[in-house]
């Protein structure tokens, strides 16, 4: 479960974030819709841990991100933001393996039914530069990383930017199967319509505001 | 479960370690600036030995310190492009280790520099290295783990800040200035023959293991956004 009460985020003069306040059960699949400015990102990043709320409380599975015990339940959260938290002169297979050292684990752990490269159809790339390949392997990359500690809580931001059509399925297969075997994926993102059938609740985001939430399937209230 | 720290700092270590053989361009900036910088003190000062003996161990230093910064204020460069950094905040570890992986690799860095930096002196300035090669090398190693320690935890404070290439000296050069004194203190007393006393051996080492606690225990702050 995923809780955020009263979030606000100030950078400089901005208010990113005005009074956030919303539940998000766990095996829901949300969608974060809004324009550019909305706070999406912002609010993403908070919730991964990355970035510290200026007032307000979070708390995921009953753990503060930002409180005591949240190192150990970093794994927990797979996150890709806008930027793709890769090194561009490591391999993508370099790049997931320093991953992994990071979170403890090893091969065997990382292979097998959940293997992210496979997944991700990033086979024919592993030994690649991140810098040489194409957007949408890069992304897909980043998305690999993040699947890497098979998180409970999926954020993803605006994760369809530069994939192809192949890919874009990929990832829609992947947060089905996320669903399915009962994790939370938020994805902050422009476009609503073309992936709304993804998701079974969709969250709108207006100036730092929350502007709406309903399910998927009707209009958001 | 979180995995052991050591194991944490060597992944950063070799990480780095990688990065800096594979792209070769922060190791190449440094020896390349000080083959030059040490090249031009070749042909400016004066030829006999005698004359320019007291101004070698702080010139020494003082090129070791400028080549340094070109080194240190890149060594979170790879975090930086891609939001890399965001992997290393997402560990679920006590990020101190993180610091100290860092540390490590920039220490091995430095100390190849900084050999490269006397072979050059020899070469060019005529050091005799000699017999003062034991505690010079003591003294290089010392001096390169408290420029390492200090030199990771400011690049990662002036990471994200805009003015960062003017910040990073600004902030380095007078929390150096004690390590600067002392080194070229006990690398002059190495080439003159002397003992260098315990206290001297001492303050480095305190000077290495306060910038190394300092940055192990505020690493955490410096990497949130």
């Amino acid at each position: 479960m995923i809780e955020v009460r009263d979030l606000e985020k100030q950078y400089g003069n901005v208010l990113a974030l005005r009074g956030i306040s919303l539940e998000i059960p766990t095996g829901t699949a949300a969608l974060v819709s809004g324009p550019n400015g909305a706070g999406k990102s912002t609010l993403l990043r908070i919730l991964a841990g990355l970035t510290r709320p200026t007032r307000g409380r979070v708390a995921i599975d009953g753990t503060d991100p930002f409180g005591k015990g949240a190192a150990a339940r970093r794994g927990r959260v797979g996150f890709v933001g806008q930027e793709l938290a890769l090194y561009g002169e490591l391999t993508v297979e370099e790049n997931l393996r320093f991953c992994a050292q990071l979170h403890g684990l090893d091969a065997a752990q990382t292979g097998g039914e959940f293997d992210p490269l496979r997944d991700l159809d990033l086979a024919p790339v592993a030994r690649r530069r991140v810098q040489t390949l194409s957007q949408g392997y890069r992304r897909r990359a980043s998305i690999a990383r993040a699947l890497l500690t098979r998180p409970e809580v999926l954020l993803l931001d605006e994760p369809w930017n530069g994939l192809d059509a192949e890919a874009t399925r990929h990832l829609a297969r992947l947060i089905a199967r996320e669903r399915e075997q009962g994790h939370t994926v938020v994805v902050a993102a422009h476009a609503v319509a073309e992936h709304a059938h993804l998701f079974n609740r969709v969250i709108q985001l207006e100036a730092g505001r929350l502007a709406g939430d309903g399910s998927a399937s009707a209009e958001p209230e | 479960m979180s995995p052991p720290g050591p194991r944490i700092a060597m992944a950063v270590l070799g990480k780095d370690l990688l990065l800096d053989l594979r792209t070769r361009e922060r190791l190449g900036h440094m020896a390349v600036f000080a083959a030059l910088v040490v090249v031009l003190l070749g042909l400016t000062l004066p030829t006999s030995r005698a004359a320019r003996s007291d101004w070698i161990p702080a010139l020494l230093w003082i090129v070791f310190l400028f080549t340094s910064l070109l080194g240190l204020s890149r060594s979170f460069q790879a975090e930086t492009e891609e939001g890399a950094v965001a992997m290393l905040i997402q560990a679920p570890c006590d990020r101190g280790w993180v610091f100290l992986g860092k540390a490590a690799a920039n220490l091995i860095a430095l100390f190849g520099i900084q050999l490269w930096t006397a072979l050059l002196f020899g070469i060019f300035l005529d050091v005799d290295w000699g017999p003062a090669l034991p505690a010079a090398l003591g003294v290089a190693f010392l001096g390169a783990a408290g420029l390492s320690a200090l030199g990771s935890l400011l690049s990662a404070m002036s990471m994200f800040v805009r003015f960062r290439d003017f910040l990073f000296p600004i902030l380095l050069f007078p929390l150096v200035l004690p390590l600067l004194v002392f080194a070229s203190r006990m690398t002059a007393t190495a080439l003159e023959g002397g003992a260098i006393s315990g206290l001297a051996w001492s303050a480095l080492a305190l000077y290495d293991w306060i910038f190394g606690c300092i940055g192990y225990f505020v690493f955490d702050y410096v990497l949130e956004d």
